[in-house]
Order: structure tokens, then sequence, then C-alpha cells
């Protein structure tokens, strides 16, 4: 037996031993408490879109459908569907003998209530724009009418981002943000205290879902809880939150700077996940005013910006240089446009500049006081100098920022990540651009592609259609994806099974003693 | 030539006081740096050269890189002359609002309740707690934060003017005055405000020394001047994420801000044994 | 005195009338809104007018105004948008963070600043007087946000001797909460230890120089007694009035240390509020503080009244 067999041999001892250990050394009990960067602003899933409210509400709450790994939409309260043949009515079995936190059984009132209050409050009301009617149409089944066809509904009804929550009708009743925390998740909620935490129990009465895939599965298949506790403390401050992390008060860090993370490389005591790419960096456009509504301005800015340099001062060692509007690996991901992209060029943006309308006035750069985007804000600034374009910062919090960036007047570019539209997938990725939302001014060739998206029930046929619409995002300039940026996610090494995703799984993981 | 003049003695004076000369030099030093970064400073402040993230100092780089690789050294100078020209823009709002507010408060005892009132009220919430308040509403620019901080330190001001103007509206020489004919702003200008110069201009001093602290904390919490531009407050904000891997971001600037604040208190400190040396306090 | 206390209270009635107006004027000064700290970046003017609809906040203004008054008339706060509970809750929660802070602050100010007030004085303009006071300038000097970063730095990441951030409320664990307090007290303290310092070695030397001191020290009493028996008295007055405006400030400056240290205070909540538009809590939050500035304020010129019978005549 040579070096390399022997090699060979300890490498595959150690997958095998990765592939029986965990089952061996799973350990029930613990308390994890989690670093998280920002405090949810509701903790009533419905009504909020924020990241911060996602991680800990998707451990409380449950859909009637999930999505996979994979991001594919899969039965989880739901049996499964039948949907007609004009694809009209979607008719839900739901699943019998599931428990929600207070004990109660979920039936089909439970789903209808949910639904209704979703439609009536929920914080992302396109996800059930296209409902006509829902109903209980027997103990254990809704049924829901649709306005017209929607290819993109299972999508919708599972979609993460404000979860169409099932909550018990005795909550659904009730109005946005005054709901008792009740769901039918893994973990059931203990208490919130403001500027401090949020504390999750295990819920001992939790019924897997038995159709799904046997192991963790995205936010869907088997959500076997071993903690005791899990505690979400909110701690903004990066070296805070790595001090305490290093100090063992808390057991993991939702985010760590690359700086920080290659000093801990070296502890043994602790784990780092890379969770990449999480979302992409997007500058935007506003198309409503010159000289960003004029194309040769919009493209002499894209051949000029050098990614790689923005990306690594905003994202330093977490980011990836990649052209396209969904993440690598998913089923529509497409190249198209890609030469323009990471150009860096700017003879050409100068010929591209010379035939536009700017005059040299100032034109401001809109961001939020998040660290990475004022980073790619300045970044921005600073090359664009080299071509003659006068840009001013215009930094403000995040309520003056989005107030200001869905206005016309007030700016003329804004960056900020997109990080649950690629994953929910192209519809959700298009769906910004459409009515020009997003830059202020309709594009008619993207309204008539995401049109055409939404009824298209041929995959290929779908890959087309996005394709087209990437390669018009490149042609025209009408934003500028910068690259993908990721999140370093730091543990205690005792903390086992994890693997990083959308939300800090909690579920499926135990802490070694 | 024997006659020595006023302004000479106070000149004098002035100079051979310790507090003052002390203070003065750090103060023309710091002046000097902030007047010269144009010629002085190695680097230019605003250019990135991200292949030098975070370079600790050394020879290239007295004061290491941020994590832009931008030089700390250079960004040290010109935070300088942005933190003294907010200071300076402040003492200037304030020194003429403060004035005039609390003069007509102490000129006319009718107005002056409704005014002292308002300026209460001002006092009564935190300072940096109404500077963020209005960066918020104004948006953050440097105009915005001079605003911000003069708001914040007009009621002070405004009181010791109005104090100064109620003594010296009762000395004989301003009934004087006003036996012959002479109009309000007249006396108001001519004999009442000289006699408020000192403890104002002391005063002033210490706002200096306010203003360059207060924009430091705004920057610090996110509401000070925009970037790329360096104020001494917002290098050290950008510096807080790396704290544990490269101090020197926040260290320099920080040190740069006691040397002016002691500088400007020293200062002050002198300007008050000299010009005002009944408020030892 | 009467009169006095009568004219007090009116004038703090007018400020309090004027701060509550200030207060709520915010609520359309401040651009942006409550809605939009629910939604991520996608979140459409139609769904933020959605959200705001069903979190009840558009009612006229006029209407807003009247349940303002009407509420703080019945020491209502009213609830908050984000936090789940009402205004006055949070607050109360919040205190025991934001005065262990304050208060401990205070004290290491007040004792650490008359101590260094007397030695400076009773070595006036020797070394140790001059030492004394050039540290009470750098003190005075330092900004505080800085001082708390340096000081996390040193004792907390690189010694490891204690948290660099957080509270451990005193009733759970006294040790815990002494060791959560010292780093952001010391810090927020040492600023106006300065400043008392400074005033309290003015005030001795004043008192110093008075006949009956003299006369007490050609007796050849010790200075201790002197000190103690003769001119710490005399310099109350000052060192008092001081003390309230210290009090005042640390309210203050306790909100930029509360960051620093990640302390859950009424600082970091109003911080918090301004951030995500939680109207209610803004609004609430700085009343309270002015409200407890002005009665710091009062409690004061009472003191000094009290002390000194010349005062009420003004």
């Amino acid at each position: 037996m040579n070096r390399r067999t022997l090699g060979c041999f300890a490498l595959s001892a150690i997958v095998a031993a990765a592939l029986i250990g965990p089952a061996a050394a799973q350990r029930r009990g613990g308390d994890v408490v989690i670093g998280i960067t920002q405090a949810p602003p509701s903790l009533d899933a419905q009504v909020s879109s924020a990241q911060s409210a996602r991680n800990i509400n998707l451990h409380v709450f449950e859909t009637l459908y999930a999505r996979d790994e994979t991001a594919t939409p899969v039965p989880e309260l739901a049996e499964g569907v039948k949907i007609s043949a004009d694809g009209l009515t979607y008719a839900f079995a739901i699943r019998k003998g599931v428990k929600f936190h207070n004990g109660k059984e979920l039936d089909a009132g439970d789903v209808v209530a949910s639904l209704e209050r979703y439609r009536k409050v929920g914080a992302s009301p396109a996800l059930v724009a296209a409902i006509e009617s829902v109903q209980a149409t027997g103990p254990y089944e809704a049924t829901v009418k649709l306005k017209s066809p929607q290819a993109t509904f299972l999508d919708n009804i599972s979609s993460p981002r404000a979860p169409i929550a099932i909550y018990p009708a005795s909550e659904a009743a009730k109005e946005a943000g005054k709901i008792d925390v009740i769901g039918t998740g893994p973990f059931r909620f203990v208490e919130y205290r403001p500027d401090s935490h949020v504390k999750l129990a295990r819920f001992d009465g939790y019924v897997p879902n038995p159709n799904g895939k046997q192991t963790r599965d995205g936010f869907a298949g088997k959500k076997e809880a071993f903690l005791d506790t899990v505690t979400f403390r909110f701690m903004p401050e990066a070296g805070a939150r790595t001090a305490a992390l290093e100090a063992g008060e808390i057991q993991f860090n939702e985010m760590s700077d690359g700086p920080t993370v290659k000093r801990l490389a070296a502890d043994r005591r602790l784990t780092i996940h890379k969770l990449l790419p999480f979302a992409l960096q997007v500058i935007k456009f506003n198309h409503a005013q010159a000289p960003t509504s004029d194309v040769n301005f919009r493209r002499a800015v894209l051949a000029a910006l050098d990614m790689e340099e923005i990306m690594a001062i905003s994202f330093d060692d977490i980011y990836q240089i990649d052209p396209g509007w969904l993440y690598p690996g998913s089923k529509f991901y497409s190249k198209a446009g890609a030469e323009k992209y990471n150009k860096g060029d700017l003879a050409l943006a100068k010929d591209h500049l010379a035939k536009s309308g700017y005059k040299g006035e100032k034109l401001v750069f809109m961001v939020d006081n998040i660290r990475p985007n004022v980073d790619t804000a300045t970044v921005f600034q600073q090359r664009l100098k080299a071509i003659g374009v006068n840009v001013e910062l215009s930094v403000s919090d995040w309520p003056t920022v989005s107030k200001i960036g869905f206005t016309p007047t007030g700016w003329s570019f804004w960056a900020h990540g997109f990080g649950i539209e690629p994953f929910e997938g192209p519809g959700s990725v298009m769906s910004p651009w459409v009515n020009g939302l997003s830059q202020q001014a309709k594009d008619p060739k993207i309204d008539a592609l995401a049109a055409a998206f939404a009824l298209e029930l041929d995959d290929a046929k779908r890959k087309a259609l996005f394709d087209q619409f990437q390669q018009h995002m490149y042609d025209d300039a009408v934003a500028i994806k910068a690259g993908n940026y990721g999140m370093f996610q730091v543990a205690s090494a005792r903390l086992k099974n994890f693997t990083p995703y959308r939300i800090p799984r909690m579920w499926g993981v135990w802490l070694e003693n | 030539m024997t006659s020595a003049s006023p302004v000479r003695d106070l000149g004098l004076r002035l100079l051979r006081n310790r507090s003052f000369a002390v203070g003065g030099g750090l103060i023309f030093a710091v002046l000097l740096i902030a007047l010269t970064a144009d010629w002085l400073a190695p680097f230019d402040p605003l250019r990135n050269a991200f292949r030098m993230r975070l370079q600790p100092p050394g020879a290239a780089h007295w004061f290491g890189t941020d994590h832009y690789g931008r030089d700390i050294l250079s960004r040290v100078m010109y935070g300088t002359r942005i933190s003294l020209l907010i200071g300076g823009l402040v003492v200037v709002v304030t020194g003429a609002l403060g004035t005039v507010i609390g003069a007509v408060a102490g000129f006319y005892s009718r107005l002056d309740a409704p005014i002292m009132r308002l300026m209460d009220a001002t006092m009564a919430f935190p300072s940096i707690v109404l500077a963020m308040i209005v960066s918020a509403v104004l948006g953050a620019s440097v105009v915005n934060v001079v605003v911000a901080l003069s708001i914040a330190t007009i009621p002070h001001t405004a009181r010791i003017v109005r104090a100064s103007v109620l003594v010296a509206r009762e000395h004989d020489y301003v009934e004087a005055a006003r036996a012959l004919g002479a109009g309000d702003l007249r006396i108001l200008f001519r004999h009442v405000l000289i006699n408020c110069l000192g403890p104002l201009i002391v005063r002033l001093t210490y706002v200096f020394a306010i203003a360059i602290l207060a924009e430091a904390t705004l920057s610090f919490v996110g509401a000070g001047p925009p970037p790329p531009a360096p104020s001494l407050g917002s290098i050290i904000a950008q510096g807080r994420d790396f704290m544990r891997e490269a101090a020197w971001i926040t260290i320099f600037p920080g040190l740069t801000i006691l040397v002016c604040v002691l500088g400007l208190n020293l200062l002050g400190d002198g300007l008050r044994d000299v010009l005002d040396p009944r408020s030892r306090s | 005195m009467a009169a006095f206390l009568a004219r007090r209270l009116a004038g703090a009635l007018i400020v309090l009338l004027l701060v509550s107006l200030m207060s709520f004027a915010l609520i359309w000064l401040v651009p942006g809104d409550p809605a939009s700290a629910f939604l991520d970046a996608s979140a459409t003017p139609d769904q933020i007018q959605r959200l705001r609809t069903a979190l009840g906040l558009d009612e006229p203004l006029p209407l807003q105004m009247a349940h303002w008054y009407g509420r703080i008339l019945r020491g209502d706060l009213g609830e908050s948008i984000l936090l789940q509970r009402s205004v006055s809750a949070a607050l109360i929660e919040r205190l025991p963070a934001t005065l262990s802070l304050a208060g401990t602050a205070l004290l290491i100010a007040t004792l650490g600043g008359v101590a260094a007030g007397i030695v400076a004085a009773v070595n006036h303009d020797k070394w140790a007087d001059q030492a004394t006071m050039s540290a009470a300038l750098i003190g005075l000097s330092v900004p505080d946000f800085w001082l708390g970063l340096v000081l996390i730095l040193v004792f907390a990441v690189s010694l490891g001797w204690l948290p660099t951030g957080g509270f451990v409320p005193f009733g759970e664990s006294p040790l815990g909460w002494l060791r959560t307090i010292a780093l952001p007290a010391l810090t927020l303290g040492l600023v106006q230890l300065g400043f008392i310092a400074r005033i309290s070695r003015t005030a001795m030397l004043e008192v110093m120089r008075q006949d009956y001191v003299r006369t007490a020290d050609a007796k050849g009493i010790s200075k201790l007694e002197i000190v103690v028996r003769h001119c710490l008295p005399n310099a109350f007055i000052p060192i008092v009035t001081v003390i309230g405006i210290v009090a005042g400030a640390l309210l203050g400056g306790a909100v930029v240390i509360e960051q620093v240290y990640s302390i859950p205070g009424v600082g970091r909540l109003i911080i918090g509020a301004i951030a995500a538009r939680d109207f209610p809590v803004m609004q609430g939050g700085l009343l309270f503080l002015a409200v407890v500035y002005l009665t710091v304020n009062l409690t004061v010129d009472l003191i000094y009244a009290l002390v000194d019978p010349r005062v009420r005549l003004t």
C-alpha cells in the first residue's frame, strides 16, 4: 500500500465516518444562542418580508407548500394539490394530525382563515393577487379559485419571502401585528424581549411531514428539533457578535466579515461556514430622470465598472464575479449578456458617454447606511470620476431611502442586495422591473416578457424568455448586477450537522457535549 | 512709543498665559496640517487600492490603510480639515444666532420669557438625539450637520449673552445713551454687546471644541457628513467593524480629535483667565 | 419660598408643553414610514400603503394630535408599532440599564471629581495640582465613544477581564451587573469627572481664600480638618449645581455609550425607534428624557434655593 492509496483509504474512512457518525452522535437537549444583526420587525410572519423576521418566523410557522433545498415547491402542511384542467382551481388536501403549538389540530378552517388574512394584510400581496376565492371544501380540504391561470401559483404559495404562514383560525382573525405567535413548526415561541432577544423552544408535539424527504430539505423535509431552546439575540455590531462567540456567550454568529474570519480560522473551537451566494448586489438606475434615463449613459456606466473592485471592497473574500441574474446552478441560470459584464473598460465607457446627453451635472447615489452598500456606492463614485461623471453620495437610514427610491425624483443610482428574488426564481427576479417599479419608467419589453413568463408552462420556453430578459438587462443596462455576495457564518464547533441556508436552520442540528 | 494700547496689553497678557500658549500652539499646528494637507498628505485620501486593504502601519503607510486600501494618515489630515471646518461654521452660526437671540431676550423684557422657555425646551432634549433627528429630517450633509449642531449649542450661548446683557442694561452709560436719544439697535450694538464680548469669545471657543466632539459622535452613529468625505468621526465609525483586526483605523483619528479638542479647551481656559476672569468656573 | 416654588413650577409647565409639542411634531418632520421596517427592498409603495392602513397609521394629523394630548394627560404614552407593548412598558423595561449606567457614572464622576478637585486645591500650584488638572482636561477632551472602543479593545478583547457589552440586571446577578456596567460607567463618567474636578477645585480655592479658613489655618488646625469641616460645606452649592448639569449630560451621553456597549437602555430604545420610525416610541421616549431632565434641573434649583436664600429673589 503506497502513500497515495493510504491517503485515499483515510479519506474514504473520513467520508464514511461523516455519513455514519452523525446518526450515532445525535443528542437531544442543549441551548443555542444565535447572534443576529437585526431585531425582527414583527413575529407576525405574514406581515413582514424582512430577512430578520424570516430568520425566526420560519422556525415557528409553516406553509401549505414550502421550498426544498433546490427552491422547488413541495407539499408541507398540504398532502398535495389537485389542479383543474383549466388551471383555475387548486384543491389542497390538508395533512391530518398536525398540531398547533396551542394543541389545536390543523384543519381546513385554519387554512382558509390564514389565506384570507394574507389577502388583507400580507406583506407581499402579489403572491395572492391571482386568487378569486378561498373555500373549505371538506374538513381537510381547502379550495382556491384563481381569476386567471398562473403558472407560478405554487411558487407563490410556498414563498418564504413574507410567508403565507398558516395560523390557527382564532389568530388569523386578529389585526396585523396583534397575533399570539402560534404555528405548527418544530419550535414554539417562548418570549420576545425588545432590543434583546427572541426565545424559542422545541415543540415536542411537532408532527414531521411523512410525505416529504426524510432529511432536512430546504424549508421542507423532515424538521427534527434536537435543541431544547434557540435564542436569537439582536447584536447589530459585528465586533460584539464576534467577541460574544469567542467568549462562548453565543454559539452562532449569523454574519461575520472577511478579515475577522481570517483571524478566527485558526480557532479550533469554531467552525466557519460560507453561505454563498446569498444575494445579488445590484445598482439601480432612475429611468425617470436624465441622464440615467439615457441608455447611452447607462451603457457608459456598465462599461466603466470593475466588478472585482466593487465586490472585493464591499464583501471581502465572500463574493462571486458572475453575470447571471439567478444563482449559479439554478434551473433557469443564464449567461445571456455576459460579454457586457465586468468590462472595466474606461475607453469604451467614454465612447458611450460622448453619445449621451450628460453635461457634467452632479448625480445622487442614494444608499442606506449598511456598510457594504456604502462601500459599493463609494467605489462606484471613485470609478466614475475617471470618466468624468460627477457622483454625490446620499446616505440615509432605510425608511428614508426606501421612501425616496420608489419616487421618480431625488436619486439617480441606488444600490442594495436582491437575496430572496433569485432564490424564488426567474418570475421574482423579473417582477421588480415590471411596470417600471424599480426604475421608475415602464419598460415595454420587460413587461411583455414577464407577462409571457407568468402564463408559460413549458420549461424550455420559460428558459428562453428569461434569457431574453437577462440579455435585455445588459443590452439596455436597465440596472447593473455587480456580483453575488455571501455571508460568513461562524458557529461553535460543538454545533453539529449545520449547513448554511437562507436562514440559519436550527432543526436537524445538535450540540455535542 | 509709551502709549501701550489696550489691545496690545491684552495680547501680551494672553501670550504670557500658559494655557493659551500651549493650546494656541496645538491649534496652530493642527490648522497648519489641515491647510497644507493638499501638499503634505502622502496619498489621495479618496483613492481606493483594494489590493492594499487593511495594511498595518509601516514605511509606506504610517497610519496603515482602511478596508478600501486608502491611506489613513492622508485621510486623517483631510479629516482634520473637515472637522475644523464644521467646528468653525458651528461657531459662526451659534455666535451669530446665539448673540441675537440672547440679546433680544435680555434687552426686550416682554420677549424674554417666551424666548428663554423655548431655549429651555430645546435644552431638555439630549443634544446628540436632537442632532440625530435634525439629520434624519434634513439628510446627512456638511451643512445639515452644522445646522444640527448649532441648534444644540445655541440655547446655552443665548443664555450667556442674555445674562451679560441683563447686567449691562442697568449700567449708567446705557441710561445716558438713551437720554441722548440713541435708538435701541445702536445701544444694543455700541454699548451693550461690546460688554458681552469676553464671555462670548470664551464660550465660543468651548463651542468649537464641543462641535468637533459632537461631529465625531454624529458620524459615529451614522448621521455625519456622507462618505467619502473623511471626517474624523466617520473614519472611526468605518474602522469599528475591523476594530479587532485593524485597530489603527480607529486609534489615529481618535487621537487627532483628542489633540484638537484639548488645544481648544486650553485656548478657552487661557482666554477665560484673561478676558473674563470673574467667571472662573 | 412658596412663591418661588410656584414660579418655578409654572415655568417648568410651559417648557413641558413646548417639549410635548416638539416631541409630537417629529412625526411629520421625519421622512419615512414605520411600515418600511417590515418590508424588504422590493416592497412597493402600494404594499407600504396597505401595511400603513393595517397598522392604523393613516389617521389625519389633527386627530393624531388630539389623541397624543388625550393620552399623555392620562399618563399613557401609547402603543409601540414594532415592540408589541406599550411605550411606557418598553421604557420601564429599559430604565434599569440606563439608570445603572448613568447612576454609576454619576457616582464615579462625583466622587472622583470632588476628590481630584480637593487634591488640586489643597496643593494649589504644586505639581499635584498641575498633574490633576492636566488629567482632568484630557478627560474632558476625549471623545467618549472612542474611549469606549479603546477600553473594550484593551480590557475586554486583549485582556479578557470584562465582557465586551450587554447588560445583566442587578437582581439577576450582582457580580454580572458589576462586570457589564464597569467599563461603560467608567467611559461615561470619566469625561464628566474632569468637568467636576475643575469646578470643585475652583470652588474650593474660592472658599480657602476666605478669612475664616485662613484663621483656622493660622490656628494650626490640621489641613484635613479644615477641608472637611470648613471648606467642603461651603463649596457645596457650586458643586451641587454642577452635578445637576452633569446628570443631564449623562442622560444624553448614555445614548451613545449604550450603542458602543450594546446596552439595552432608554437611549438605544430611542435610537432604534428613530431608525425604524416607530413614532410612538420616538415621541414617548423623547418626552420621557425631557421630563427627567426638567425634573433634575428643578430639583437642583430647589436645593439651591433651600441652601442659599438669596436665589429665591431672582
